[in-house]
């Protein structure tokens, strides 16, 4: 066996590795908790309960808000807390990658892996909560698997292009925190998306959550198939992220082992 | 045919290291300077790097803080690539570069050791052999073995690393300083691992600042200054040579 060095490009032989590093992680979140991933769907149910409060009396044109809400409120903090996990993946692993020829992209994916793994199981006892406030499953729910699965391509770009930037800039995290407030309450989630006057609806539209928003409840709220024009937009913002995180990462990974 | 080959050979190996010229760690200092400062700058780590070596040879690397024998070990390991020169190595390598790399306080021993099985390469039946040998050589208890990393002394940690690089024995193993947190008994265990490692013809490349270890392990050896190879032969030469640089009298 003869190796002509390096050895760190992710190549399919590095799928026992994606999974190891995505099962660490999602070990890890549950390590030491007696609820286990209970805890996935508390910050949403906390969330649930103001819109409830709140939002719920002042959107009367909402059938079912409570469903509405829950769905958007899952599929947004996958969003937050795997764009979240994704952008320190490289600098905390930094010991590692700057020992073993281990292709630096495994611990940005092993997190979205692990995330995508807590999303499956938060389905189990959402499905009983929306069915509490009157949801029944169809055949058509199970399209929810593709919207996700763009949904997943969607983030992995956004995670990997802010993985690189944050291995030069160490504010990148505090930039992302900031942000994602700003993101929550431009992408519809508490209110219907019609509250959005028309003539400001493009701006909205720019907004690649409001599409992924869109799809999830399609399926998820209304159990109907989405129409084409939200599939391809949604997919659109797909293949431009991916196409910018993996740039921003073929350009910056020469430098990623002097600066960890 | 395997024997006429070299393990490793390096030709006229360089590598740059791009860093960030002003030591800007963030995005908005990056932004009010914009313009005055670039990015990022070459700093020339290593400079034409010739080394061959052997089959069955232990080979020691000796230098300054900072000369670049960690990146010359990080090149061997295949994390770095050059920028000018080749690198070719023959069979599999286990690199040891860092005491406690890849363990995750938080999990036991025996997580830790499944996961950085799958941290350098291995497959089902490594990932047993790993295990395997972490309870037989590393001489932690089961006790030892179920508790977080966390706990761990700096010793029981280069107990766990050492048996976990060396348990699928390797024909390279790259040692970077961590040898020296094991307790006595401990050190003489691994120096022995290395003695039969090389009998089976594997290869094995110590970094170290002790020389007495280097002398007392490596068959060959060699000084590195500022990036360059400035001297490589016996290790008490090349010892001889260290000391010069550091303005030690050689003791007799």
């Amino acid at each position: 066996m003869e190796t002509v060095l390096p050895a760190t490009r992710l190549r399919r032989a590095h799928t026992p590795l994606l999974l190891a590093l995505a099962w660490k992680n999602v070990r890890l979140r549950y390590k030491s908790s007696l609820l286990g991933f209970v805890w996935t769907l508390l910050n949403p149910l906390l969330f649930l309960g103001i819109f409830l409060l709140i939002f719920g009396q002042a959107f009367p044109q909402v059938p079912n808000y409570a469903v509405f809400a829950l769905t958007g409120l899952v599929f947004w903090t996958f969003f937050s807390t795997v764009s979240g996990h994704m952008l320190g993946a490289l600098v905390e692993n930094a010991n590692v990658l700057k020992s073993l020829a281990v292709p630096p992209l495994a611990f940005p994916l092993g997190q979205l892996l692990a995330g995508l793994f807590n999303l499956a199981l938060s389905f189990i006892p959402l499905a009983f909560i929306l069915a509490w406030f009157g949801w029944r499953p169809s055949p058509a729910h199970l399209l929810i698997v593709p919207a996700t699965a763009l949904f997943a391509l969607f983030i992995s770009g956004i995670g990997l292009g802010l993985c690189a930037l944050n291995v030069y800039f160490r504010d990148i995290g505090l930039l992302w925190s900031a942000l994602l407030p700003a993101f929550f309450y431009l992408t519809p989630i508490a209110y219907p998306p019609e509250l959005v006057p028309d003539r400001l609806r493009w701006v909205a539209e720019l907004n690649p959550l409001y599409h992924f928003i869109t799809l999830v409840r399609a399926i998820i709220v209304e159990g109907v198939v989405p129409s084409p024009y939200v599939w391809v937009t949604a997919s659109l913002f797909a293949a431009v992220a991916l196409g910018v995180g993996m740039t921003l990462h073929n350009l910056l990974r020469r430098g990623y082992i002097a600066n960890y | 045919m395997e024997e006429a080959l070299h393990r490793i050979e390096a030709r006229g190996l360089s590598v740059d290291y791009l860093v960030q010229r002003h030591g800007s760690r963030s995005i908005k200092e990056y932004i009010v300077s914009l313009g005055s400062k670039r990015l990022l700058e070459r700093k020339r780590i290593l400079t034409g790097v010739d080394l061959s070596i052997n089959a069955g040879e232990c080979f020691g690397i000796v230098g300054r803080n900072g000369s670049g024998k960690s990146t010359l070990l990080r090149v061997l390991a295949g994390i770095v690539e050059p920028v000018e020169g080749t690198i070719i190595t023959r069979g599999t390598l286990a690199p040891m570069l860092g005491l406690g790399v890849g363990l995750e306080p938080e999990l036991t021993g025996i997580e830790n050791a499944k996961l950085c099985a799958a941290l350098m390469g291995c497959d089902r039946s490594g990932t047993q052999r790993t295990l395997e040998n972490v309870r037989s050589f590393s001489g932690l208890s089961e006790d030892d073995l179920l508790m977080p990393v966390k706990r761990y002394s700096s010793g029981m940690m280069a107990r766990l690393g050492f048996s976990i690089a060396t348990a699928n024995d390797p024909d390279i193993l790259l040692v970077d300083e961590v040898l020296a947190v094991g307790d006595a008994g401990f050190q003489r265990k691994c120096y022995e691992r290395i003695g039969a490692l090389k009998r089976r013809g594997g290869t094995v490349v110590l970094v170290s600042h002790s020389l007495g270890e280097v002398q007392r392990l490596c068959d060959r050896a060699a000084c590195m200054e500022q990036g360059r190879v400035v001297k490589t032969g016996h290790p008490h030469e090349v010892g001889v040579h260290y000391h010069g640089l550091l303005g030690i009298p050689v003791a007799p």
